[in-house]
């Protein structure tokens, strides 16, 4: 019986369902000013916000104060999540991007532009994660559906997505057209979505 | 830029979504979508949805724990953040919760008790957390209670200032507190108690008044506490 079977062996999308729905539940909580749920929506989510704002910013000072700031303004603006709009990850995820992004732009330190990172590297590092919504499945998935994009597409995200270049940028730093920059993020985004099984 | 088709729009909903517009473009972009045919708006808006929940599900592959001390660091500025909202209605509300949240916050340390050194934030700004975490030389120490949990402490001497963090301590045996103690050569001041039904799973408090303390003790005191230690010192951080 599917509702008795542990979290970690539940099919990806329902186990993503039902994370959804403990955040959701969590957030409400946080937005009536709720230390505990807060404490809680944290815990489930630090990984992933700290993950990808490290990801953006190579640096462990910047990496931390960011992650401060994306939690404070989790914390001041619940209310305005928009459960229309998508789920609470993709919520707390597109702030975090947005902050790390910012924070990359306005930062000319050469160390945060470093050009010369491997474009081709989205290898994740495998022994960090000990964040118990996080299981091991879920990565490999993830990971082989990257794995699964061509080259090009894999750089365009890397470049856009965890460099914070804007696809101006990209295209210029490709010698390609921005046409052909556009489709290829596209064509991208689209065989993750498909392969994630993502709505 | 020049007004795009539709299904140029629409495709610059990708890079809109990853946040790879250049700023100047952001602006027009957003209210071309806005002026756009509802199909289109909606075309645009399904896209960005969509890469967010996908770009949400690939976070799986980045994923990395933050240092622990990240965790008490926030929940201390969140328990010292002022709450803003902005319609009137809103903003009564708010003050009120900000009441309750300082006297729920009060309660963890016993004011009356001691009269000294604990304050607890309310609406000056900037506040003392504030101040301490923006101090040049803001420290944390952090240490394990012997009978289960961590207490931390974040504090600046230069502000005279720090902010206690207790997590999944055990509650104090009926009938007795815990009791925090500053400690400064000879000089011993208490900084507060908390008995049993003001320890829950994460409480923080503001220690305003650390002056030159080198450590901050803890021990069980008999009541509701004591003016000078009698119990066993359990726990100290060294705030040097």
């Amino acid at each position: 019986m599917t509702a008795l079977m542990p979290a970690d062996r539940l099919p990806l999308d329902e186990r993503i369902a039902a994370v959804t729905s403990d955040l959701d539940a969590l957030l409400r909580r946080v937005a009536k000013r709720d230390v505990e749920a807060f404490a809680a929506f944290y815990d489930h989510t630090r990984a992933r916000v700290f993950g990808l704002v490290t990801r953006v910013l190579r640096d462990p000072g910047y990496s931390e104060e960011t992650t401060q700031d994306i939690y404070l303004q989790v914390w001041r603006s619940a209310e305005s999540y928009d459960r229309g709009a998508g789920s609470p990850m993709a919520w707390l995820l597109t702030l975090a991007h947005r902050r790390a992004v910012d924070r990359v732009r306005s930062e000319q330190a050469a160390s945060l532009r470093d050009s010369r990172y491997a474009a081709a590297n989205l290898d994740p590092p495998v022994d960090q994660v000990a964040e118990a919504v996080i299981v091991l499945d879920e990565r490999r998935q993830v990971v082989d559906c990257l794995g699964a994009l061509t080259d090009m597409q894999r750089e365009c995200i890397e470049l856009a997505y965890y460099q914070g270049l804007t696809y101006v940028e990209v295209s210029e730093r490709l010698s390609t057209n921005l046409a052909t920059i556009k489709s290829r993020m596209r064509d991208a985004l689209r065989g993750l979505r498909n392969c994630l099984g993502v709505q | 830029m020049t007004h795009p088709t539709d299904a140029e729009l629409v495709a610059l909903a990708t890079p809109y979504a990853l946040h790879a517009l250049p700023d100047d473009e952001l602006a027009e972009i957003e209210r071309w979508v806005a002026e756009a045919p509802a199909e289109v708006a909606e075309a645009f808006s399904d896209e960005v949805r969509s890469v967010r929940e996908t770009m949400a599900a690939l976070s799986a592959s980045t994923a990395v724990e933050p240092p622990a001390e990240l965790r008490d660091r926030l929940l201390a500025a969140v328990a010292s953040e002022p709450v803003q909202l902005s319609s009137r209605r809103e903003r009564r509300a708010s003050r009120w919760r900000s009441v309750v949240l300082a006297a729920a916050a009060a309660v963890v340390v016993g004011l009356a008790a001691v009269g000294i050194g604990v304050a607890l934030r309310s609406h000056a700004t900037p506040s003392t957390a504030d101040q301490v975490f923006a101090a040049p030389d803001v420290r944390t120490v952090s240490g394990d209670i012997p009978t289960g949990g961590t207490a931390t402490v974040v504090f600046s001497h230069e502000k005279h200032a720090g902010v206690l963090v207790m997590n999944n301590v055990a509650p104090p045996s009926p009938g007795t507190v815990y009791q925090m103690w500053l400690i400064n050569g000879q000089s011993v001041t208490s900084a507060g108690t908390m008995d049993a039904k003001r320890v829950s799973p994460s409480t923080t408090a503001v220690l305003s008044n650390i002056g030159d303390s080198t450590e901050l003790a803890f021990t069980v005191e008999p009541g509701s506490g004591s003016t000078h230690p009698t119990g066993q010192v359990f726990a100290k951080l060294s705030l040097i």
